[in-house]
């Protein structure tokens, strides 16, 4: 009789274990101060004051406190993941679930920073005294579209980057890599679960500006090839479908190029730190490995090869420039590297200054919609 | 705060049940009214002064209209002490539509009058209107009301009357519960186990029709009204039928939870939605959907103007009255007001002959009439701006063309599972399959996976997402 009773109100036993666990948990579980898949600081507990209190501070962001620190918060995003997923709605937080484990961020959405963008780096050249070679690369979506869900929202990458074509085209080297990219895309030139390139992808890319900057690429077979497993990129932490298998992240290097021949300058600011080598391999103990090649987003790089023909280059580069620039260093003896989002003076002047051969600037599509940086370009 | 938080959820609620519950009963009704006035000033920490206002005025009103009444000799009601109450209850009754006035209609007003006579140049007041005001000021008006017509007894115990008011469950939106359906429970009550399992139901009901269904059509809604002409007359009509969904989802989801909430402290509610999208006429979609507004206007102002004892051209013109305040009570605009007298003229229509034509055609018909009504009424109660409202409704007529062209088409296919969804969860289909089913076990199991399925996903949704606007806070 008495256990009968109790299954007729299971429901009030669940409902009560729940809302009782989660709100003890909530109080006395130790909180994280960083979210790793988010990559940001996780809120703090709001001030607490009569003004706060009144002015409703203290309430509004209590609210996001408790959602940064619920209890198996990362549990309950999946499953809200999972079940858009099942019921329908795949691309509903901007990732969407391809085929072979393939995820893909939302397409690029035409803004009216892309072609005023274009507009600086038109002045930029126009102005410049030595050559300025310059490539788009287009988004892992739009080069593996067979790989794409059924229902997806529409990638316009091409569109883009001829619209980007017609206003530089005069004044600047253009180098169109999206019907190599297409053709070759089994070979895996994007991450499954990252936005990036692979090192793959950016090797083609080396090939194809070979023909216009007219440097005679290092051919594959000369690399070795070094693979390191379990890469979680930006694309699954964002997508939260936790089920998705890793990314493998190959190293490439140079077997006939000496050791010691390389030396990486990193500045940042007032700090500043050095390096043999393309790679820095304590990144790699982080879930996201992408910073393993050149450490990730600095303001200032100089990359020097004295095993490399004379030359000296100006990269202007997003991320996406990381992984191409250990292959470009094949060529250039010194490659410096900037990235506008950091450096903040002028290009012409940095250079005049290092009396650079000529400029590459290389950009994702993605960054070159919603970068608002590039008129630092001058 | 609204239910459909986690602040509310996981700290509020559970922090609410155990204080309730530990409570001797005799204080149970204090315990409520304090975490009421919490649960209230979470959001409006300065707008809960009104509250309280409001709660003395009616409070004392109705004392002085009982202690002005009984002065008669041997408590027998002469003329003369008919007139004191009387006049106690229209200050009363000035005061209490005064605040509401003021508060949410202010603006309004003044904005009129500078239209109709610009040379007034009324400086217009920038108030912020005090969530649940609407709701608040008509429960306690039925309390006064009630009281002077002498059909319920004066409350003397200002907790019990302030739980009442402030009763957190239904405060913000509803179901206007008057005082008379109340006032024996708010004295009297017995919690138990039973009432207490069928509002954990009800309430994980309301909560997945709120998050699950309701946020995300009003996120499909938003999209393609955002897509602007690309959505051409199919996706404008996808689009404002999200809406009718999202409108129903979210208002009777917050209706249910209200509800099932009140059960859990011991309280039983009447049902505020009765499946208004399955309605065969507009007079009936009018007895299916906020039915508790819809009872206090016939009980307060409908009934008390005549009703339908006095002929058909009085009737009409009872009618104008109340669907104009219906619309009114919806919110301060022009558009509001438009679409209670659209309804109100479509009442109108049913009652002189439609409503005969309706009975004898096919249900199909008589549905698409409805539906195809109620819909458009949504236009009219969506857009705020008639432009906007102009532009939509050409679009809906194809002023863009038919199909959806880019990004719409994406989002509607991908939202048609849901759609369907909230289509078949409208009708009575799977509450007349449950009641069909006689095995216990089948029952149990239903229940409790339901209960899982609610909790989790719903709690997975709230953290995943900041997109928690509740429409009905607006009112």
């Amino acid at each position: 009789m008495k256990r009968k009773k109790f299954f007729l109100y299971l429901p009030t036993w669940i409902f009560c274990a729940f809302i009782f666990t989660f709100m003890i948990r909530l109080i006395v579980l130790p909180k994280e101060s960083f979210s790793e898949k988010e990559k940001r600081s996780l809120a703090e507990f709001p001030e607490l004051n009569t003004e706060t209190l009144l002015n409703g501070n203290f309430q509004n962001n209590l609210d996001t406190y408790l959602s940064d620190h619920f209890p198996a918060r990362e549990f309950f995003v999946g499953l809200n993941a999972d079940y858009n997923l099942l019921s329908g709605r795949n691309g509903e937080n901007g990732i969407f679930l391809g085929s072979d484990g393939y995820l893909f961020p939302s397409p690029t959405q035409q803004t009216e920073d892309f072609l005023k963008n274009a507009g600086f780096i038109k002045e930029y050249a126009d102005e410049s005294d030595i050559p300025v070679y310059m490539t788009l690369i287009p988004s892992s979506g739009f080069i593996n579209n067979d790989k794409l869900p059924v229902l997806h929202k529409e990638y316009h990458d091409q569109d883009m980057i001829n619209e980007f074509k017609n206003v530089v085209a005069d004044s600047v080297i253009f180098t169109d890599v999206t019907e190599t990219f297409r053709q070759k895309s089994a070979d895996q030139l994007y991450y499954k679960t990252d936005h990036h390139w692979t090192s793959k992808g950016a090797y083609e890319c080396y090939r194809l500006l070979s023909e216009t900057m007219g440097y005679s690429p290092v051919t594959e077979s000369s690399f070795d090839k070094v693979t390191v497993k379990d890469f979680y990129g930006t694309s699954y932490s964002k997508g939260a479908l936790w089920f998705v298998t890793p990314d493998e992240i190959e190293l490439w290097s140079n077997r006939e190029q000496p050791q010691d021949s390389v030396t990486v300058e990193i500045k940042d600011g007032s700090d500043a730190k050095q390096n043999n080598s393309y790679f820095f391999r304590d990144q790699l103990e982080n879930m996201d490995k992408y910073p393993v090649f050149l450490d990730g987003n600095h303001s200032f790089v100089r990359v020097t090869n004295t095993n490399a023909p004379e030359g000296k280059l100006i990269v202007v580069k997003d991320s996406y420039g990381h992984c191409i620039v250990p292959f470009l260093s094949q060529n250039y003896r010194e490659i410096v590297m900037v990235d506008l989002r950091y450096y903040k003076k002028p290009v012409s002047q940095l250079a005049e200054e290092e009396a650079a051969d000529a400029v590459l600037i290389l950009y994702s599509i993605d960054n070159m919609a919603t970068d608002p940086n590039l008129s630092f370009l001058e | 705060m609204v239910f459909s938080s986690l602040i509310f959820l996981f700290m509020f609620l559970p922090v609410t049940l155990a204080l309730y519950y530990i409570t001797p009963r005799k204080f149970r009704n204090l315990t409520l009214f304090i975490v009421d006035l919490i649960f209230y000033s979470w959001g409006e920490p300065m707008l809960v002064l009104l509250m309280l206002v409001s709660v003395l005025l009616n409070y004392f009103a109705a004392i002085l209209i009982g202690v002005t009444r009984k002065q008669g000799k041997h408590g027998v009601e002469t003329k003369k002490n008919r007139i004191i109450p009387k006049i106690i209850f229209i200050v009363a009754i000035i005061l209490n539509l005064g605040l509401l006035g003021f508060f949410k209609y202010a603006g309004f007003i003044g904005e009129t009058l500078n239209f109709v006579m610009p040379f007034l140049n009324i400086p217009i007041l920038q108030v912020s209107l005090p969530i649940g005001i609407s709701f608040y000021t008509f429960q306690t008006m039925s309390y006064t009301i009630d009281v002077y017509r002498n059909t319920v007894k004066v409350q003397k115990n200002i907790i019990t009357f302030g739980t009442y008011v402030s009763l957190f469950p239904q405060l913000i939106a509803g179901p206007i519960v008057r005082y008379s359906d109340v006032a024996e429970q708010l004295m009297n009550r017995r919690e138990n186990l039973q009432q207490f399992t069928d509002g954990v139901k009800l309430f994980l009901i309301g909560l997945a029709k709120k998050v699950l269904v309701a946020n995300e059509m009003g996120n499909l809604w938003d999209s393609i009204r955002e897509s602007g002409a690309s959505s051409g007359a199919l996706g404008a009509w996808v689009g404002i039928i999200a809406y009718t969904f999202q409108i129903y989802f979210d208002f009777s989801g917050y209706s249910d939870m209200a509800i099932g909430l009140g059960k859990m402290f011991g309280f039983d509610f009447m049902k505020n939605f009765d499946y208004p999208y399955i309605s065969k006429s507009i007079t009936e979609f009018w007895r299916r959907w906020h039915i508790s507004l819809g009872t206090w206007f016939r009980e307060y102002v409908y009934i008390p103007l005549g009703g339908n004892r006095k002929g058909l051209g009085r009737q009409i013109i009872n009618m104008s009255v109340v669907w104009f305040l219906t619309g009114l009570w919806h919110g301060a605009s022009w558009t509001f007001i438009l679409w209670g007298v659209y309804f109100g003229f479509l009442l109108a229509l049913e009652k002189t002959f439609l409503l005969k034509l309706l009975k004898k055609a096919p249900a199909f018909i008589t549905h698409l009439y409805s539906l195809i009504l109620i819909v458009f009424g949504w236009v009219l109660f969506y857009f705020e701006d008639m432009g906007e409202m102009g532009v939509f409704l050409s679009r809906m007529f194809g002023s863009d063309g038919f199909m959806m062209t880019g990004d719409v088409t994406y989002k509607v296919l991908s939202y048609v599972p849901i759609l369907v969804m909230a289509a078949l969860v409208s009708t009575p289909l799977f509450a007349t399959i449950y009641h069909k089913i006689k095995s216990k076990p089948v029952l149990l199991v239903i229940d409790n996976v339901g209960c899982v399925l609610s909790l989790g996903l719903c709690t997975a949704s709230l953290i995943s997402s900041s997109y928690n606007p509740f429409l009905y806070f607006k009112f």
